[in-house]
C-alpha cells in the first residue's frame, strides 16, 4: 500500500542547479522542434482538409523504417540521400491514400464525412502499422548515426564525436543533428507556404474552399498536396529521429498523441499555433520527467505531461492559444 | 403460407442461439480447452464491439479508449482484490464503477466539443494510461500483468449446472464460455433495449442534428456523456468478468492495434447496428485463427517460399502457410474498403434486409385495411416500393 502516499518531494528542490534546469529546458526545445514539425503536419491536413489524420503517426513510424532499411542495405548511402527518399516514401503514400479514399469525401460521395474520415485514417494507420509489423517484426530496431561532429574546442563551446558540450551541459549529438534537420525542413515548408504561389494557394483553400475555386485553384488537388505534405512532415520527423529512439511498428501511437496534444494546444489549424505548442510541449515533458520523484518511471510518465496539458486546454480555453472559433 | 423473409430472420436467430448455447459439444470443438478459449474471446470482443457501435453507431462519437476502459476496469478490479482484500464478486461491480466514473470524467470533458476531441483525447489517454500501467510495476505488475482470481461459485450451483449440463465440470473453460455467452446474450438485451427506449432516440437525434435535438429538449451533452458512460461501462464489466476466468491481465491487450480490431469488427459487421457488429466481431475473430495458418497442398507451397522474406512462415513439413502479421493487414484493407463502399457494413444490411420486407408489407398491409374501411379513398396507394427509403430521398433530391 506504500504507492497510495509516494514521496512527493524527494527532490531538495532548493539544491536543483541552475544548470540542470537549462539543460532540461535545452533538451526539451531540441525535441519540441521535432514535435513543432510533425504537428506541423497536422496542422496542414486540418487546415486544408479539415480533418484530422489518426495516421500521422504512422507517417513518422514510416518514414523512420524506410531510412532504417535503406542505411542498412545500402551501407555507402549518404545520410541525407536516406532522409529525402523517406519523405518521398511518405510523401507518395500520402497522395495515394488521399486520391483514394479522402477525395471521394471531398466529392461529397459518402455519407457522414466528419466520421468517415475519422474512420478511414484510423483504418490507414492499422493497415500501416501491421504491414510494417509483417515486414520487420516486432523487435526494436535503431538506425546507426550517421552523422558525427568534427572535433572542436571553443572554450565555452567543446564537442567530441558524439556530444556537444554547451559550458557544463552535454547535448547528445544525435538529437541535435535531428532538431537541425528539423529546423531546415519547418523553414522550407514556412517558405513554401508563404512566399510560393502553391503555399498561397494552399492558405486561400484553407481560407474559403469556394472563393478559392472561383479564383482557378482546384480544391481537390490541394486536398491531395496538403494530405501528402503532411504526411511528408511526419515522415521526415520519423526519419531524424529513428537514430535516437528505437523504432517499432507502434512507434508512431505516442508520437501520434503529441501532435494531437500540440495541435490542441496551439489551436487546431493554426501554423504559428503548433510551432509555439511543439516547443512548450517539448519543454514541459522534459522538465516534467527531469523532476519526476521516481526515476524509474519518469520515462513513462513523459506522455502523460501532454495529456494533461491536453485535459486542461479542453478545460481552459478549447480553441488553444491561435485557434480559430470552433 | 406465404414466404416470409421475417421467418428466415428468426431461424437464422434461432440457429445462432443455439450454436451458442452448444458450442462447447460441437464435433470439431469437443470441449478442447483451446476451441473454448477461442470462442469464449469471439464472445468478448462481441460485446467489446457492440458496445463500441453503440458509442459510434448510434450518437457518432468515436472513442478510442474501449480497450483501455477494458484494462481500466480489469485492473481496478484486481488491484482491488490483492489490496483491499475484495471478493471477486464485489471487486467486479467497484471495477465497473470505477470505469464509469472515469468515462464520466473524459466524456464530460470532451463531449462538449465535436466528435475529433474525443477520439483525439481516447487515443491519447489509452496509449499513455498503457504506457503508465506498464511501468508502475508495484501497483499493476507492469509488462508481467496482474493475477486475476478466479470466481467462487457456491457448491450447490456447480452440482445444479451438472445435472443440466453433463460436461459442466469436464473443462475449467465450460463455465467460463458458458458465463461470458450470458453476459454477451445480457449485454446485447439491455443494448438493445437502450437504444429501442427513449434514450435510443436521443442518441440518433443528437447525431443527425444536435441544434435540433437541443432545441426539443435533448441535453445535448449528457447524452452523449450517458452513451459514453454506458458504452465503458461495458467494455469495463467484459474485461472484468473474461480476466477472471483467465486469470492474468497484461498491459499490452491495450493496445492500439487491439482497438483498431475491435473498430474493424464493429465497422465491417455494421456499426449502426449492435447485432452487426457482434456477429462481425464473432465472424472475424473465427476467421483470424482459420488464417492463421491455411493448409495447402505442397507444390504450391514451394512456389510461395519467396513470400518468406515478406514476413509469412512456410512450414513444408505440415503443409502450412502461417500468415502472420498479414492476416490483420487484410482485415485492416477489408475495414477501409468497407468504409469507403459499405457504410452499413456488411453483415446489418443482410440483417435489415431480412426485417425491412416485413415493414412494408405490414404498411401496405395496414393501408389495405384502412382503404376496406373507406378511410382513404382519395389516396391512391403505393404499390409496394422495393426499398421505401428510396422514395423519400427523390423527394429530398427534388426539394
Amino acid at each position: 500500500m506504500e504507492w497510495m502516499a509516494p514521496n512527493l518531494f524527494p527532490v531538495a528542490w532548493m539544491s536543483v542547479s541552475s544548470t540542470y534546469v537549462i539543460r532540461l529546458i535545452l533538451e526539451g526545445l531540441l525535441i519540441g522542434v521535432i514535435y513543432a514539425l510533425m504537428a506541423l503536419g497536422l496542422t496542414l491536413i486540418f487546415s486544408v482538409l479539415n480533418i484530422v489524420s489518426f495516421a500521422h503517426g504512422e507517417f513518422y513510424m514510416i518514414g523512420g523504417y524506410v531510412v532504417y532499411v535503406l542505411l542498412n542495405k545500402f551501407k555507402a548511402l549518404p545520410g541525407p540521400a536516406a532522409l529525402i527518399l523517406a519523405a518521398v516514401v511518405t510523401f507518395t503514400i500520402g497522395a495515394v491514400f488521399e486520391r483514394l479514399f479522402l477525395q471521394p469525401m471531398a466529392r461529397g460521395q459518402v455519407d457522414r464525412p466528419s466520421e468517415y474520415a475519422i474512420l478511414v485514417t484510423f483504418g490507414l494507420s492499422f493497415v500501416l502499422q501491421y504491414i510494417m509489423l509483417a515486414i520487420m517484426g516486432p523487435f526494436p530496431k535503431k538506425a546507426p548515426r550517421f552523422f558525427s561532429f568534427p572535433k572542436l574546442d571553443l572554450g565555452f563551446l567543446r564537442t567530441t564525436r558524439t556530444t556537444l558540450f554547451l559550458g557544463e551541459i552535454p547535448l547528445p549529438g544525435g538529437r541535435i543533428f535531428a532538431a537541425v534537420i528539423a529546423v531546415l525542413a519547418l523553414m522550407a515548408i514556412l517558405y513554401f507556404m508563404y512566399r510560393t504561389w502553391t503555399g498561397w494557394a494552399l492558405q486561400a483553400v484553407s481560407q474559403d474552399r469556394n472563393a478559392a475555386a472561383v479564383v482557378g485553384i482546384n480544391p481537390l488537388n490541394m486536398n491531395t498536396l496538403a494530405f501528402a505534405l503532411g504526411g511528408m512532415l511526419a515522415g521526415l520527423a520519423g526519419a531524424v529521429l529513428v537514430t535516437v529512439f528505437s523504432w517499432v511498428p507502434w512507434v508512431g501511437v505516442p508520437a501520434s498523441a503529441k501532435s494531437f496534444v500540440i495541435i490542441v494546444l496551439g489551436g487546431m489549424g493554426s501554423i504559428p499555433g503548433s510551432l509555439v505548442g511543439g516547443l512548450i510541449l517539448g519543454v514541459v515533458e522534459s522538465l516534467g520527467t527531469g523532476f519526476w520523484p521516481n526515476p524509474a518511471t519518469a520515462q513513462a510518465y513523459r506522455d502523460v505531461f501532454g495529456l494533461i496539458m491536453f485535459a486542461l486546454v479542453l478545460l481552459v480555453k478549447p480553441t488553444g492559444l491561435f485557434g480559430r472559433k470552433l | 403460407m406465404t414466404f416470409r423473409r421475417i421467418y428466415v430472420l428468426w431461424v437464422l436467430t434461432g440457429v445462432f442461439l443455439l450454436g451458442l448455447l452448444f458450442y462447447p459439444v460441437l464435433p470439431k470443438v469437443n470441449l478442447q480447452s483451446y476451441w473454448l478459449l477461442v470462442g469464449m474471446t469471439a464472445l468478448f470482443y462481441a460485446i467489446l464491439a457492440s458496445s463500441w457501435s453503440l458509442l459510434a453507431g448510434y450518437t457518432g462519437q468515436f472513442s478510442f479508449a474501449h480497450m483501455a476502459f477494458m484494462g481500466l476496469g480489469t485492473y481496478a478490479a484486481g488491484i482491488m482484490i490483492r489490496d483491499w482484500g475484495l471478493t471477486p464478486w464485489i471487486a467486479t461491480i467497484a471495477g465497473v464503477l470505477v470505469t464509469g466514473v472515469v468515462g464520466w470524467l473524459i466524456g464530460y470533458l470532451c463531449l462538449r466539443l465535436r466528435a475529433t476531441y474525443l477520439a483525439l483525447f481516447t487515443i491519447a489517454f489509452a496509449e499513455i494510461f498503457r504506457l503508465v500501467v506498464k511501468a508502475e510495476v508495484k501497483i499493476t505488475g507492469g509488462p508481467n500483468g496482474l493475477e486475476m482470481p478466479p470466481y467462487q461459485r457456491p457448491e450447490a450451483f456447480d452440482r445444479l449446472m451438472k445435472a443440466i449440463l453433463p460436461y459442466w465440470d469436464a473443462n475449467q473453460y465450460v463455465p467460463a464460455y458458458y458465463t461470458m455467452a450470458l453476459l454477451f446474450f445480457l449485454s446485447l438485451l439491455f443494448m438493445f433495449f437502450l437504444v429501442r427506449s427513449r434514450f435510443g432516440l436521443f442518441f440518433r437525434a443528437v447525431r443527425e442534428d444536435e441544434e435540433a435535438a437541443a432545441a426539443l429538449g435533448v441535453h445535448v451533452v449528457n447524452t452523449r456523456v450517458l452513451a459514453f458512460v454506458v458504452s465503458s461501462m461495458i467494455a469495463g464489466l467484459a474485461g472484468i468478468v473474461f480476466h477472471h476466468f483467465i486469470g492474468l491481465v497484461v498491459p499490452d491487450e491495450m493496445i492500439i492495434g487491439r482497438m483498431s480490431l475491435i473498430i474493424a469488427m464493429a465497422v465491417i459487421g455494421g456499426s449502426q447496428n449492435l447485432v452487426g457488429a457482434a456477429l462481425g466481431a464473432i465472424f472475424i475473430h473465427f476467421a483470424l485463427e482459420w488464417l492463421q495458418q491455411i493448409p495447402m497442398p505442397l507444390p504450391v507451397l514451394e512456389r510461395l517460399l519467396f513470400l518468406e522474406s515478406w514476413g509469412f512462415s512456410v512450414d513444408l513439413q505440415a503443409g502450412l502457410l502461417r500468415t502472420n502479421a498479414w492476416r490483420m493487414v487484410g482485415f485492416g484493407i477489408l475495414l477501409m474498403l468497407t468504409l469507403r463502399f459499405a457504410q452499413n457494413g456488411l453483415i446489418s444490411p443482410i440483417l435489415d434486409w431480412l426485417a425491412r420486407k416485413e415493414a412494408v408489407e405490414e404498411v401496405a398491409k395496414r393501408f389495405q385495411a384502412q382503404r376496406d374501411m373507406g378511410a382513404v379513398d382519395a389516396v391512391q396507394p403505393v404499390t409496394s416500393p422495393a426499398n421505401p427509403t428510396d422514395d423519400l430521398e427523390a423527394e429530398g433530391e427534388k426539394a
